[in-house]
């Protein structure tokens, strides 16, 4: 299931949800991103989706894990909209038969999320308005799992 | 009427994020839509800016497409992840 919302939400709400959802999977890994606080960097976040077309994105890549490891089942939870330091912007489970593809499959979902997913990422601080664009090392997580 | 979506710094650009249009006269393709858009909107090119991505009606578009008048055109920067 792949939500993106503008409302907030409970990870471990959801978390619970999920696993009571995945029956005899044995293994669940959830990943949960927040805001960062740094020290009076960053007073908010605002990220932009563009609806439809990050959805599709997300679909393919969902789809994608499901070919490279056995999962039973993915969750994937995207925050849009305005976010303050340490509210959560995104949720990632899996879940498995084994730790080992639930893990795998949960890191690879997230570094899609963080560098190619169709999002517009603004900061607000102390120094006024910035876009972000993705880090180097983003790109290079993400060359891990080439073909 | 073509819809116009303008993403990321493009929206703070534009001064807005979406609007509705009829196919400005003369306008037949992409490339005469994003010239219009730079001058009526006083763009500064950050619509000609290499690094931005068109789609139409959701798809990407690498070529100077034609256009019909009702599509959905959508201006994207670079995506930065989540």
């Amino acid at each position: 299931m792949i939500e993106i919302t503008d409302t907030p939400f409970s990870p471990g709400a959801r978390i619970d949800a999920f696993t009571k959802a995945s029956g005899n999977a044995g293994a669940i890994a959830s990943f949960i991103g927040r805001v960062r606080g740094e020290a009076g960097r960053v007073e908010t976040l605002y990220l932009e989706s563009y609806p439809g077309v990050t959805e599709a994105g997300i679909k393919a890549v969902a789809a994608d894990a499901q070919k490279r490891w056995p999962l039973t089942d993915i969750l994937i939870i995207h925050r849009t909209g305005t976010m303050t330091a340490g509210e959560p912007i995104v949720l990632v489970c899996t879940a498995s038969g084994h730790r080992r593809a639930a893990f795998q499959a949960c890191d690879f979902l997230m570094d899609y999320l963080k560098t190619e997913a169709v999002f517009w990422k603004k900061q607000t601080g102390a120094s006024g308005e910035t876009w972000i664009e993705p880090r180097a090392e983003d790109y290079k997580d993400n060359e891990r799992w080439s073909k | 009427m073509i819809k116009v979506l303008y993403f990321g710094r493009l929206s703070d650009r534009a001064g807005r994020h979406e609007e509705r249009l009829d196919l400005p006269q003369g306008v037949t393709h992409l490339s005469g839509l994003k010239n219009w858009l730079e001058n009526s909107h006083d763009l500064g090119g950050a619509l000609l800016d290499p690094s931005v991505k068109t789609m139409i009606n959701q798809v990407l578009v690498h070529e100077d497409a034609a256009l019909t008048g009702d599509e959905e055109i959508g201006f994207l920067p670079p995506v930065g992840g989540g």
